[in-house]
């Protein structure tokens, strides 16, 4: 997904003088095309995420488009007030876009887990969160949104799934629809382990590559099933009970920090957030009636 | 003491008496600093939006009331206007508020983001090709927060030399953590710095018109409750204080007594 928004954003700053990157120190040698072609609107700016953020608000007010990225749990809940009272609260926006999403990051520990971002950010007014799951994904949301002078916040992770979903901001996805009461709601990568653990089970799947604002009109037409929200997150479970008089579950992130290491495979098997895991928690709900 | 500087802490103290609310003090302290300051940029009063104006963002949001009758004394609005300080459904809040306040470009009031705001549009005017320029009050308690230091190497790294950080340095940290050598520190960080007598307005505008090559930064040796005894000699006390009936008297009358200059 990295690798999409770098071409996303050349292509954008090939036909938009307003394109700036700000980065914070990472994905720079992914970049280096970018930085070759605007020198100008290239900055590896720094390890100082509360200044970046407030800076790309600055930009950003005087007319420009900026996209400031570094990874996720540095350049969000270091950075919450920056983005809150900066871009939120002074109306000046920016594009923040992230990576090291959930556990991509896993051999790194706690310190570098982010799964706070999407529920945190999408408490804040006016702000936009967006977790592309593919990096076809990535693409659409990208142009439809960088412009619009709104503080957007893009989660991207290095495991994207492959799956060709026609996605549209704000809008979800019924990716199947099934007959045995239970609604089963995602979003971001985790979507392909969702498809193949309920893989043959009787249940509607909701994809939601928009967090904020939550397609509410869809959560409501599934209002009279069992609503299971399996994520790699916290944020997904919350706006989708924006919608009055739901049954909901989640299946997720347990209340403890996750101390192990390996790779994002295993902490999803960890959290039984494996195909595995996630059958095992649909089929349990499927058998409570 | 300038005239219009008396005037403005007048205005300042009747608004502190009608609202019911304070921070006289560090609105003191700043007075001169905002009108030197708006005395070199360009803008118009008249036209706040005006697009080739210079931009300047109080970045110590609590000094507020300084900020609003300095702007009413510059014909943004009618200085009686202040008086809804604080109050209901007032534009004119203890923080300032960009959407609310004709001439506030950034709503602050958490210290440490106005100036990175300031860095990013400076940033902006030289992205544009522009010869506007940005400036930033800063407090000395306000350069307490890692986030300005973070924002002063960034804009030392660009050399944005269209970027001028006003440090209001009112000893405001004296009983927790000060910070003893401003100008070093800046020096240090990258910046040109200058030091003035913040209460004298010909120095601070020699300060702010001083060329530079890089971030300007300009270090106002300035004192809380400046031009009233009563406030100087008891800052802490007088922090968010407003005053009665018989205070503000008393007040008015120690800022009579300064002598004025033109």
């Amino acid at each position: 997904m990295r690798r999409q928004f770098k071409d996303t954003v050349t292509a954008l700053a090939a036909e938009d003088p307003n394109v700036v990157v700000i980065l914070g120190d990472i994905s720079h040698y992914l970049f280096a095309g970018f930085q070759e072609r605007f020198p100008k609107r290239f900055f590896n700016m720094g390890i100082c995420e509360n200044a970046l953020i407030s800076i790309t608000a600055g930009l950003s007010a005087q007319g420009f488009h900026p996209f400031v990225h570094t990874i996720a749990p540095f350049i969000t809940e270091r950075s919450f007030e920056q983005i809150k009272l900066d871009m939120c609260y002074n109306e000046f926006g920016g594009n923040v876009v992230s990576c090291g999403a959930s556990f991509d990051y896993a051999w790194d520990g706690a310190t570098h887990h982010a799964y706070t971002d999407l529920a945190i950010l999408r408490m804040l007014p006016g702000m936009e969160v967006v977790q592309p799951g593919s990096r076809k994904e990535v693409d659409t949301l990208l142009r439809s949104q960088y412009r619009n002078g709104k503080p957007t916040y893009f989660k991207l992770s290095d495991h994207p799934h492959n799956l060709d979903i026609e996605v549209e901001f704000g809008k979800g996805v019924v990716v199947k629809e099934g007959s045995g009461g239970v609604t089963v709601v995602t979003a971001g990568p985790l979507l392909a382990n969702v498809i193949e653990g309920c893989k043959d089970l009787p249940v509607n799947l909701l994809y939601f590559p928009t967090i904020k604002p939550m397609d509410t009109e869809l959560v409501g037409r599934f209002r009279g099933t069992r609503l299971l929200v399996i994520h790699d997150g916290f944020g997904l479970r919350e706006a989708v009970n924006e919608v009055p008089g739901l049954t909901t579950f989640y299946h997720g992130i347990p209340d403890q920090f996750c101390v192990w290491y390996g790779t994002v495979h295993d902490i999803r098997r960890e959290l039984g957030l494996d195909p595995a895991g996630i059958r095992h928690a649909v089929g349990a709900l499927l058998a409570h009636r | 003491m300038n005239a219009l500087c008396r005037q403005i802490r007048k205005d300042i103290l009747v608004a502190s008496r009608t609202s019911g609310h304070g921070h006289i003090p560090t609105s003191f302290s700043i007075v001169e600093m905002l009108y030197a300051t708006y005395a070199c940029m360009k803008h118009d009063p008249g036209n706040p939006a005006w697009d080739k104006r210079d931009i300047f963002i109080l970045s110590k949001g609590h000094g507020a009331l300084g900020f609003y009758c300095v702007l009413a004394r510059l014909g943004y609005f009618p200085v009686e206007d202040t008086r809804a300080f604080g109050a209901y459904l007032s534009k004119y809040g203890c923080h300032p508020d960009r959407r609310k306040v004709a001439g506030v470009e950034a709503s602050t009031g958490s210290l440490g983001h106005g100036i990175g705001l300031a860095v990013g549009m400076a940033l902006a005017f030289n992205l544009a090709g522009s010869s506007r320029r940005v400036f930033t009050l800063i407090g000395d308690g306000e350069a307490n927060e890692g986030s300005t230091w973070e924002a002063v190497m960034v804009a030392a790294n660009l050399r944005l030399a269209n970027l001028t950080i006003l440090i209001d340095f009112n000893n405001s940290q004296v009983r927790s953590l000060p910070i003893a050598n401003p100008a070093e520190r800046l020096a240090a960080f990258g910046c040109r710095v200058r030091e003035a007598d913040g209460h004298d307005v010909d120095a601070l505008k020699a300060a702010i018109s001083a060329p530079a090559d890089t971030v300007r930064a300009v270090v106002a040796r300035t004192v809380k409750g400046y031009g009233c005894r009563t406030l100087e000699q008891n800052i802490f006390e007088w922090h968010r204080k407003s005053p009665d009936a018989a205070q503000l008297e008393q007040l008015l009358g120690e800022l009579e007594a300064q002598s004025v200059n033109a």
